[in-house]
Order: structure tokens, then C-alpha cells, then sequence
């Protein structure tokens, strides 16, 4: 449903990604590894149109039809279906947790639907529901990103960006966030992970990429990556 | 110095301050969503008086409905310069900006000079506000009451707004954070517009209520209660709204008490006592009185 052809992208003066070929399939959970500074998150945010690309095609099929996304606007992008759940969770500190929840439905004006998508993200994230009426910063790390992916879940999206989900949170709490994502795609969202823990990553994803230095360095399905010599060498801390 | 006459001086102090907190709320709202300190808003408190001048003098209307045509013609000209003047800025270092509002500054003012003259004109309101009222063993004009409960009142609307409406929680996502925000699917450029629009309207009315205290008006008249304005929001804390109508009291009563208060051969130093108020409150409070440390964005 997601398509990414020989994209490129500048930021900062540097040539950040250098011809992404990517793809992801409807019901996939599609998971992005690679080292700092591979291009993971520069991916992630131009396809939410955070970023331009300087040069190639980034095209979406919500439903049967392939629309162009290549140069849209950032918020035209949330209502097409995808919605990005960014690096470091980035809630809004001085919203409430419920507000943090409904501004991830500004497009939406279904009230009815919203009520509906609301006692499912409480249902993913009962913790949420206790902790409504309180400022998102005071909540901690683990609630912080389970707050971040309930949000990300209010516009309804198609796919679902996600980066670094388990990025400072304790084991326990991130094989909980992984079985959590596992449930939004049974229930038919598409998911894109980026990933710094790779075995975990590689474990739970149907597809991956490697990314180095804004290329893609390897592909496949996440299980045979996960056996890859190379991969598991320079990725999984295997065989030094 | 008896307590009828501090009464007095509160009373001014507060009249003030409410003219204070309505151009501070211009300043903190656009700095909030953009990061940008614009000093052309003091002559949005001019065109605001003017605006107010014509809607008399043109087609005689009558003195509330002058006040929402001054809240139109502000919000649409704050619109127009953000258009005009700082949208092609966007991106730019914080400074280009900074800049930008000087610039439109200097050119309203000196329109103003050249087409109204710089002569100041005479601002005359209807009777029943010249009136004398009595509020216990206070005594003060029913412009001067009119000027406390509308300044308030729009607080409460806009403090309303921010707080319970779904745009006023966009807004406020924006001024947190505007990257995320446009993941949201907020349209940042209408956010930079509506804070443009309610900050002007806001300055456009505290520019009728000077004109309407003082009686008259002049293409400069804003310079001053801009400049004071802007330290009011700075004493809240740039950023924050309640920071900034705290900040025109805190302002508006420090100035009076100081001149009031005082032998009167202290009374030519009323700008220095309002600069230090500014100087002491940032080294107690570098971020204002209720303001958060905030990062930088053009």
C-alpha cells in the first residue's frame, strides 16, 4: 500500500537519503533497521511530508486507488491515512492526555467514530483512561509512548509510521508496546518500524529493510534477515 | 497621602494595566506560535484608534458598534501583515524576522505621518462615558469602567477559547510543538493566521480604549504602549497568555504607584521605573513570571 521509488532527500546541507526503494504491503508490519544516521527516521518523515524530496516518487493506496504523496502537505498526508508516531515520543507536555488523545483526530469530525477510536486506544492502553485529565508530562517514559501511539491511532489511519518505540524504555515495557503492535495490525492497520533493537525488530516484522547511509543495504522477510551472517554481524551483535 | 487616594491610584493602576494585558496578549500569542517578537504591533493599537476615529466620523456609528469594527479591522490587518510581511520570512533565522516587524513598523507609522499628518486629533466619546460614576467611595469615569469589564471580558473569551474549544487546543499544540502539530494534521499557516488575527484585534481595541482615556490620538500613539507592552509580556513570560494579562497589571500598577506614590519631582522618571520593574523581575525570573524556557524557531 506504501510505495517508495529512488527517493532522495536533502536536510541539512547533507544528501541524507541517496535512492530509497521501499515497500509496504497491506496487513505487513514492514520494520526499518540500521545504524544512527542510517536515514530511518529522514524515511519516516518524508514520507509524512515533514521532509521534500529532492528527487523520486512516494505513492499511497488507502483503498484499490494509488494516489501520489510526493510534495503534499503534511496535513493532507494524515487525512490520505497515514499517520506518523515520531522519535521520541514527542506527546504534547502541556496538553492533557485526553486532549494529547483528541488532537490526534483534528481532521476528523465524526464525533460518533472518534468516541468509538477513543475506548480503543483506552482499551490498548487502559493506564490512559486512569490518567486523562493530567498533564502529558507528567507521565513517564513508557506511559509517554504508549500515549504517542494512541494518539498517532485517533486519526485512523491506514499506516502507521512508528519510530523507535522502544527507545528508552525498560524490556518489560517494550516486548508490551511490541505485542501491542502485533494487535493494531490484526486489526488491519499497516504498520512501518523503525527500529534500533534489531533482533526484536527483525522477530516481529514480516518484511525488513537495512538501511546505511541512506541506502538500502539489505531486504527480505525478517526472519530470513535475522539469519543473515552479515546482518547479524554488523546488526545483532552476533559472531564478533 | 490618605487611602481614598491609593484607592485612586489602583484604580488607574488596574485601567492601565487592562490596555497593557490586551496588547501583551498580541505579543505572547505570536510569539507562542511563531517565535517571532513583532514590534510592528504597537501600530496596530494606532490603526485600531483610527479605525475607530473613521467608523465615528465616516458613518456615525454608534460607540459598540465602533468596537467590532475596531476588532475587524485589526484582525484583518494583522492578517495582511503576516501575509505580506513575515510569511515569506518563514524559515528564516529568528532575526530576519525581528527585523521584517521593524520594518513594517517604521513604514505604517510613517504612512500614518504622511497621509493623517502627525498633528494629534481629538478623539471625543459619547456623553454616557465622560460620566462620573460612584463605586463606593470611588469615584471614576464610565469610560474608565468600560475599558476594565470589556478588556476582561475579551480575557475570559479568548482564555475560553484557548482552553475549550478544539481550534484554541490546536493553537496551543502549535505553540508547543509545530512539527509534531502539522503531524497531527494541523494547518500551521491558518494557526500563525488566527494568532495573528486575535493578538491584532486585541491591540486594535486597547488602541480605542487609549484613544478614549487620553482623548486623543496620532500616528505614533502606539510606540509607547507598545514598548510597554511588550515588557508586560515579557514580565509574564513571552509565550504564555496568562503570563502576559498578569504581566499588563503587574506593569500597569507598578507605573502608577511609582508616579503616584512618590514626591511628584520623581514623576518625569515614570519610564525608568517601568524598565526597571522589567530589569529586577528578569533577574529574579529569567523566564518571566510564569513563563517556561522555550527553544528557538524562526
Amino acid at each position: 500500500m506504501l510505495w517508495l521509488e529512488d527517493v532522495h532527500v536533502h536536510r541539512g546541507g547533507t544528501h541524507a537519503l541517496r535512492g530509497i526503494d521501499l515497500e509496504a504491503r497491506r496487513g505487513e508490519i514492514v520494520a526499518m533497521i540500521g545504524a544512527n544516521g542510517a536515514g530511518k527516521s529522514t524515511t519516516l518523515a518524508a514520507i509524512s511530508g515533514l521532509l521534500r524530496c529532492r528527487h523520486g516518487r512516494i505513492s499511497f493506496a488507502p483503498e484499490k486507488e494509488r494516489i501520489d504523496i510526493t510534495g503534499m502537505r503534511a496535513e493532507k498526508i494524515v487525512v490520505a491515512g497515514i499517520s506518523h508516531c515520531p522519535e521520541g515520543r514527542q506527546i504534547f507536555g502541556n496538553l492533557s492526555v485526553r486532549e494529547n488523545l483528541m488532537i490526534g483526530a483534528f481532521l476528523r469530525s465524526d464525533r460518533q467514530e472518534i468516541r468509538k477510536d477513543l475506548r480503543a486506544v483506552h482499551d490498548l492502553f487502559p493506564i490512559l483512561l486512569d490518567r486523562a485529565a493530567i498533564p502529558g508530562n507528567r507521565l513517564s517514559g513508557g506511559e509517554q509512548m504508549m500515549l504517542a501511539i494512541g494518539r498517532a491511532l485517533m486519526s485512523r489511519p491506514k499506516l502507521l509510521l512508528l519510530d523507535e518505540p522502544s527507545l528508552g524504555l525498560a524490556p518489560r515495557l517494550v516486548e508490551q508496546i511490541f505485542d501491542i503492535l502485533q494487535r493494531i495490525r490484526n486489526e488491519g492497520t499497516t504498520v512501518l518500524l523503525v527500529e534500533q533493537n534489531a533482533a526484536m525488530a527483525l522477530d516481529l516484522a514480516d518484511r525488513a529493510y537495512v538501511l546505511e547511509t541512506g541506502r538500502i543495504a539489505f531486504s527480505g522477510a525478517g526472519k530470513v534477515l535475522a539469519r543473515d551472517s552479515q546482518v547479524q554481524r554488523a546488526y545483532l551483535g552476533v559472531g564478533v | 497621602m490618605t487611602g481614598g487616594y491609593i484607592l485612586e491610584q489602583v484604580a488607574n493602576g488596574i485601567i492601565l494595566g487592562s490596555m497593557y494585558a490586551l496588547i501583551a496578549i498580541g505579543f505572547s500569542l505570536i510569539y507562542g506560535i511563531v517565535r517571532l517578537i513583532n514590534f510592528a504591533h504597537g501600530d496596530i493599537v494606532t490603526i485600531g484608534a483610527f479605525a475607530m476615529l473613521a467608523s465615528v466620523a465616516a458613518i456615525g456609528a454608534p460607540f459598540p458598534v465602533s468596537i467590532l469594527i475596531v476588532l475587524a479591522v485589526g484582525a484583518g490587518v494583522g492578517v495582511l501583515i503576516e501575509r505580506v510581511a513575515f510569511r515569506p520570512m518563514r524559515g528564516a533565522p529568528q532575526v530576519t524576522g525581528f527585523i521584517a516587524s521593524l520594518a513594517v513598523a517604521i513604514i505604517i507609522e510613517n504612512v500614518g505621518i504622511m497621509t493623517l499628518s502627525a498633528q494629534p486629533r481629538s478623539f471625543i466619546v459619547p456623553a454616557y462615558l465622560s460620566a462620573f460614576i460612584r463605586l463606593g467611595s470611588l469615584q471614576v469615569r464610565a469610560i474608565d469602567l468600560a475599558i476594565v469589564l470589556l478588556a476582561i471580558l475579551l480575557m475570559i473569551a479568548l482564555a475560553a477559547f484557548v482552553r475549550f474549544t478544539k481550534v484554541g487546543m490546536a493553537m496551543r499544540a502549535t505553540a508547543e510543538n509545530y512539527q509534531v502539530a502539522r503531524l497531527m494534521g494541523i494547518n500551521i499557516d491558518r494557526m500563525i493566521m488566527l494568532a495573528f488575527a486575535i493578538g491584532s484585534a486585541l491591540a486594535a481595541v486597547a488602541g480605542l480604549m487609549w484613544g478614549s482615556k487620553y482623548s486623543q490620538i496620532s500616528p505614533l500613539m502606539g510606540l509607547i504602549p507598545g514598548l510597554k507592552a511588550f515588557v508586560a509580556a515579557v514580565i509574564g513570560g513571552v509565550g504564555s497568555i496568562s503570563g502576559a494579562m498578569l504581566g499588563g497589571y503587574v506593569l500597569g500598577l507598578a507605573e502608577v504607584l511609582f508616579v503616584g506614590l512618590l514626591p511628584p519631582e520623581y514623576s518625569g522618571y515614570r519610564n525608568v521605573f517601568v524598565f526597571s520593574t522589567l530589569i529586577v523581575i528578569l533577574l529574579v525570573m529569567p523566564n518571566g513570571l510564569l513563563g517556561r524556557s522555550t527553544d528557538e524557531r524562526a
